[in-house]
């Protein structure tokens, strides 16, 4: 088959590959028919995490169509369309039962900070990932959903991590209504949870960014008010608009590769002396009041960051983060894609045949010609 | 169409529709309608599942962090086995459980030592050859001036 392989830091090409089999009786082959890009996918093309392998596939939001199962699969055949989650999960351990699937302890070896996930690095498990012809899904009958009818698969993919991820963030926020919600970085999964605020009850939401077609998005698409970071001082600019308190929530979406502090961009990107930049976490601290909550969706490798905490402790902040556990949001957000309240297909601006993933990556990492999500679509030669 | 009014009366938006742009605003105010509250709820397997998971059998190479008392998982993903002097240091870091530095700093400069080495394999076609010229054309120079010493 054909499949994507990270080929060393900034470096994607598509390869043949070995077809994926059936090496767990919970396991079913999945033809993939959309393969999105998401954010963190290119902290693992730009080298960051931590055991990424050369010749790795990435891709962890996956919709396609069951090709074929394993002898213990039984609520799923061949045919069905499935979305997965990017959680593997095995559904009956200690975590999973109690909700907390993102958590389960069956599914990856190599550390205990994460569970088993799709083509995120050895230390997610070792998986490869959905952009791809096919798929191995482990516990192909607990973690997918089947898709409805009349539900696309740009519909559908988004489910699988980033709206999911972003409405999480917006719910860890705990809010009780008409609270001011600041979300720094206006990518898919900001935007997603700018527009799940709403949903959630907050009363007034402001995007932070410093792309500023992503800005224009945001207020267009998820009713924000928009801050340019590179215009303004934001901390300022956010206390100047909040009675001089700060927001009652920030979510922080924008994770280790932040901009906005030089010292940061240096010590913890270019050299990569620590893991990562962690301006957007700490100007969530400055930004937040004092009481109020921080709710960190970026992702942030092992093992350290330089990270303000004695701003939160000192401004008596709670700290909510978390991976998404995708499958208890799974019915909820579904219903929000179907009654129209969340078109999430929307913010798929650009859709790529597989064999121009490197184009893909290219043109969601450098920001270009208007990009917001991109995903791949193995079977397809061309697309418009 | 759905019901756009916030579903708690008390919500300040309520009645205020008219200024709210996002549809459905309010709608999930209430706790019970949020999925991840509790974020621990009180244990049920999911749907479909039966576990304890039969273990997966594997000929590849896979580590586990060195953690004492640790089962290895019963599943887990089987791409990319190590290989080479990345391999090695993979090996090595996996020694160690991932609560230690050294687990991740020896990962990482792994993954630095597997970019270098996928790059002198790619280079090999084209370095290789071109070493065996220039080493035949510096031999083939020392042997025609060792004759022309001796002649
Ligand atoms: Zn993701
Ligand atoms: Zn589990």
């Amino acid at each position: 088959m054909r499949a994507t392989s990270y080929e060393g830091p900034y470096r994607i090409a598509v390869k043949d590959k070995p077809d994926p089999r059936i090496e767990h009786p919970q396991d079913a082959i999945l033809r993939v028919t959309c393969a999105g890009i998401c954010g963190s996918d290119l902290h693992l093309l730009h080298g960051r995490v931590p055991d990424t392998r050369i010749g790795s596939t990435f891709g962890h939001e996956i919709v396609g169509v069951v090709e074929e199962v394993g002898p213990e699969v039984t609520a799923v055949s061949r045919g069905d369309r499935l979305v997965v989650p990017f959680n593997i999960s095995c559904g009956a351990c200690y975590f999973c039962s109690r909700g907390l699937t993102a958590c389960c302890e069956n599914t990856n070896p190599s550390s205990d900070v994460a569970c088993g996930v799709y083509g995120y690095s050895h230390t997610t498990g070792g998986y490869d990932g959905g952009q791809a012809e096919y798929v191995r899904v482990p516990f192909a009958d607990v973690d997918p959903m089947k898709l409805p009818d009349g539900l696309s698969d740009l519909q559908a993919v988004p489910l699988a991590d980033a709206y999911p991820t972003g409405y999480q963030g917006a719910e860890m926020c705990g809010l009780e209504g008409g609270e001011t919600v600041v979300v720094f970085g206006a990518g898919p999964v900001g935007l997603y949870a700018m527009r799940s605020a709403w949903l959630l009850g907050a009363g007034r939401v402001i995007a932070v960014d410093k792309v500023g077609y992503r800005l224009d998005f945001a207020r267009r698409w998820a009713g924000a008010e928009a801050i340019d970071f590179e215009d303004a001082d934001v901390i300022t600019a956010i206390k100047d608009l909040t009675d001089g308190r700060g927001a009652d929530a920030t979510i922080e979406a924008v994770g280790c590769e932040a901009a906005g502090s030089p010292m940061q961009r240096a010590i913890g990107v270019y050299v990569k002396g620590v893991a990562g930049s962690a301006t957007a976490l700490n100007w969530c601290f400055h930004a937040t009041k004092k009481g109020g909550t921080v709710s960190v969706l970026g992702v942030f490798g092992p093992p350290m960051a330089l990270v303000d905490f004695g701003t939160a402790m000192n401004k008596c902040q709670t700290i909510r983060t978390g991976q998404c556990s995708v499958k208890r949001y799974l019915p909820q957000l579904l219903e929000h894609v179907q009654a129209g309240r969340m078109p999430v297909e929307e913010l798929i601006t650009h859709r790529y045949p597989l064999e121009e993933a490197s184009r893909a990556y290219h043109t969601f990492a450098q920001k270009e010609d208007g990009c917001v999500k991109a995903v791949l679509l193995p079977g397809t030669g061309t697309v418009h | 169409m759905e019901e756009l009014t916030p579903s708690n009366p008390q919500h300040p938006l309520a009645g205020e529709r008219a200024r709210q742009p996002i549809p459905g605003a309010g709608i999930d105010l209430d706790p019970a309608r949020r999925p991840g509250v509790p974020r621990l709820h009180a244990p049920r397997p999911l749907p479909n599942a039966h576990g304890p998971p039969t273990r997966q059998e594997s000929q590849v190479t896979v580590f586990m962090h060195g953690r004492p008392h640790k089962d290895f998982p019963p599943v887990f993903g089987t791409a990319v086995p190590p290989s080479g002097l990345s391999g090695l240091l993979r090996r090595a870091a996996y020694r160690y459980p991932d609560h230690w530095m050294r687990h991740w700093t020896v990962l990482l400069f792994a993954d630095r030592v597997d970019a270098w080495e996928h790059r002198l394999r790619r280079s090999l076609p084209v370095v290789l050859p071109a070493l065996l010229v220039i080493g035949a054309g510096a031999a083939w120079k020392a042997l025609s001036r060792r004759a022309a010493w001796a002649g």
